[in-house]
């Protein structure tokens, strides 16, 4: 099979995928027993339940297009979501689009961060733990990133959350940034913004570096034990020019798919964390949206989270193709 | 592997091959496992009225002190470790069972169905899961049973890629060959054959799947989305961290503080446990089987 074409295959894969989760998202609510019109339900108890009758519920049926059948409406649905209309929140009083649009920037900026900060941190340590093998410091670097990884990232946030935040008041108990500050210029609102970031980030760094150390630490054991290698230390070369040169850049070639493949679990755990911090990205928000039963914004994040994992994933595996030749038709790394 | 009483010799002998943080995780386990097994002879107090003076720090009539409706602590970490379990275990069960059919069968027969079987799996552990266990708790409604089916859904893929390799490995030993060309049909083989090798190694990976669940459940129960008829260690936390101005009183050290050790121990335990027997069961993959999720 030529690359194009495998190429082409992936991406029909990755489309068929999301046609499923939208699919999902679409009768998700359909499912749901009950009707939205037999009775409008009312917030407080004194308030008196309309319950409709059937002329006014026909006419709410036909408002909302509901009594068209499924076929036509999924595809509404779908002519929808194309023109990137997620529907409007009954809560919010505003398009999910914008509201999401909103918090986005919040999220991404908070996974990016953990997502590059883990892999550098990772690939450094695992590089040094490769070196160190089963000396004090591979034992010491092993055992202490394993621990810490095992434990879920909303927990360790709460501890960070507890000790710097609430006991040493080195940071801010929780929101992104300071409320009706006044920015004297650009850089004062970049640092207030990295202050308040900064928990989170480390609570879902942390988390997520054992598996990138002991991913590096595999890659470049396999790697130091290669016979190109014992050609470069016999060239004469430095420590630093064979470690960095030749053993780091062809270890790093299996680091890279797995850099995006963790990605949705560090997704689940961005939401979470976010929860933990009161952190205004679209985790804290689809938990406000869940509890206020506002639907529409609940399945517009899930959407719109679920088709970003999958983008990433499918560029990474793309990046990995061009990167290493070698590859085939099962993308050989990626299993165990 | 192939007679049964050797079973438990076997498990003796692995014992002793556990490191210290081997056996620690083991006696963790066993501790949780009996705390939620004995929960009602255990607590003195039920753990879902009130019996003293609310927000009471630990020591006196409560070993752990009260929560802010003056619920016993001790007994509620008691009955949490029941659904903790409940969930983890249900959760292992339901997608070794799953999974191991998928693997064998997808390993046996080969060809198309191996290839969408593997593409499936492929695209599964890419998805993100928390995301849809929210939005089918908002849906569907936030039950226990819900929560399991949920996430078994999202954990076939690991037992299902290990039987895979295992049975494909095992397709082409001798002893297979010769009980086909003697006319053994399918059931057999995968009940004769590929269940007793494949057994050992799922049920490792059962061991780390129990703490992922665990991990999930307690996220959607922190995050208030969980069932909330059933009281676990996330919701106590949920409850403890919602109370407001909880960083500014002593409230949290005992609070927030033993439900968080009981789910930190417990999941570290489960994942200690499940990294030394895939040491032991499987030499060859040493450490490499770590698998980033």
């Amino acid at each position: 099979m030529g690359r194009l074409k495998k190429n082409g295959f992936r991406l029909a894969e990755y489309g068929f995928t999301i046609l499923i989760v939208i699919t999902l998202n679409f009768f998700l609510p359909r499912m749901m027993p009950g009707d939205p019109f037999l009775v409008l339900s009312s917030d407080s108890p004194e308030q008196e339940e309309i319950v409709l009758n059937e002329e006014q519920r026909e006419f709410y049926l036909h408002h909302y297009g509901l009594d068209k059948p499924a076929g036509v409406q999924y595809f509404t649905y779908l002519g929808e979501l194309c023109r990137g209309d997620l529907g409007y929140s009954v809560y919010y009083r505003e398009p999910v689009s914008v509201i999401i649009l909103r918090r986005l920037p919040w999220t991404i900026l908070m996974v990016m961060a953990a997502l590059v900060l883990s892999t550098c941190i990772g690939v450094i340590l695992g590089s040094l733990s490769a070196w160190y093998r089963e000396r004090w410091p591979d034992k010491v670097l092993f055992f202490s990133l394993i621990l810490l990884s095992e434990i879920p990232a909303f927990l360790l946030g709460l501890v960070l959350l507890f000790v710097f935040a609430a006991g040493l008041g080195l940071f801010p108990l929780s929101g992104a940034l300071t409320h009706f500050a006044d920015y004297g210029n650009r850089w004062e609102k970049l640092l207030d913004i990295l202050h308040h970031a900064c928990l989170p980030v480390m609570a879902l760094t942390v988390a997520r570096l054992g598996g990138m150390y002991l991913l590096s630490r595999n890659s470049m054991t396999t790697v130091l034990e290669k016979d190109y290698l014992r050609t470069a230390w016999a060239k004469g070369l430095t420590p630093g020019r064979v470690i960095f040169r030749h053993a780091l850049r062809n270890a790093l070639l299996p680091i890279t798919t797995r850099v995006f493949l963790s990605l949705g679990s560090l997704v689940g755990g961005a939401i979470l964390v976010e929860n933990v911090f009161a952190y205004p990205g679209l985790g804290y928000l689809m938990r406000e949206a869940v509890r206020v039963h506002d639907y529409p914004v609940v399945q517009g994040i899930f959407l719109v989270v679920t088709i970003f994992v999958l983008l990433a994933n499918f560029f990474a595996d793309l990046a990995y193709r061009i990167l290493d030749p070698r590859i085939g038709d099962y993308g050989g790394t990626r299993g165990g | 592997m192939k007679n049964i009483p050797a079973q438990p010799v076997k498990m003796i002998k692995w014992f002793h091959d556990f490191s210290w943080s081997g056996k620690l995780s083991a006696a963790v386990i066993l501790a949780i496992l009996l705390l939620a097994v004995f929960a009602p002879g255990l607590s003195i107090h039920p753990h879902n009225t009130s019996t003293g003076a609310p927000l009471q720090p630990p020591g006196g009539k409560h070993l752990l002190g009260t929560d802010e409706l003056g619920v016993d602590l001790w007994a509620q970490i008691c009955y949490g470790a029941r659904v903790s379990l409940l969930v983890g275990l249900g959760t292992a069960f339901l997608a070794a069972l799953g999974g191991g059919l998928v693997g064998i069968i997808a390993g046996y027969l080969g060809g198309w169905p191996d290839k969408f079987i593997m593409r499936l799996i492929d695209i599964m552990i890419v998805l993100p899961d928390f995301p849809l266990l929210i939005v089918l708790a908002a849906f569907l409604g936030p039950s226990l049973l819900n929560i399991i089916v949920v996430l078994a859904l999202f954990s076939w893929v690991f037992p299902a890629r290990i039987t895979r390799s295992q049975v494909l490995a095992l397709k082409e030993q001798s002893y297979i060959k010769s009980a086909e060309t003697y006319g053994a049909g399918a059931w057999y083989l995968m009940w004769k054959h590929f269940l007793p090798e494949v057994f050992p190694l799922v049920a490792v990976n059962m061991i780390r799947l129990t703490g992922r669940a665990i991990v999930s459940e307690a996220g959607l129960s922190f995050l208030g989305l969980g069932d909330p008829t059933s009281k676990s260690w996330g919701l106590i936390i949920h409850h403890a961290t919602s109370f407001k101005g909880i960083y500014f009183t002593d409230f949290w050290k005992w609070w927030l503080l033993y439900p968080w050790l009981a789910l930190t121990m417990m999941v570290t335990a489960l994942a200690f446990m499940s990294r030394e027997l895939e040491r032991i069961a499987d030499p060859r993959l040493g450490g490499r089987r770590f698998s980033v999720h």
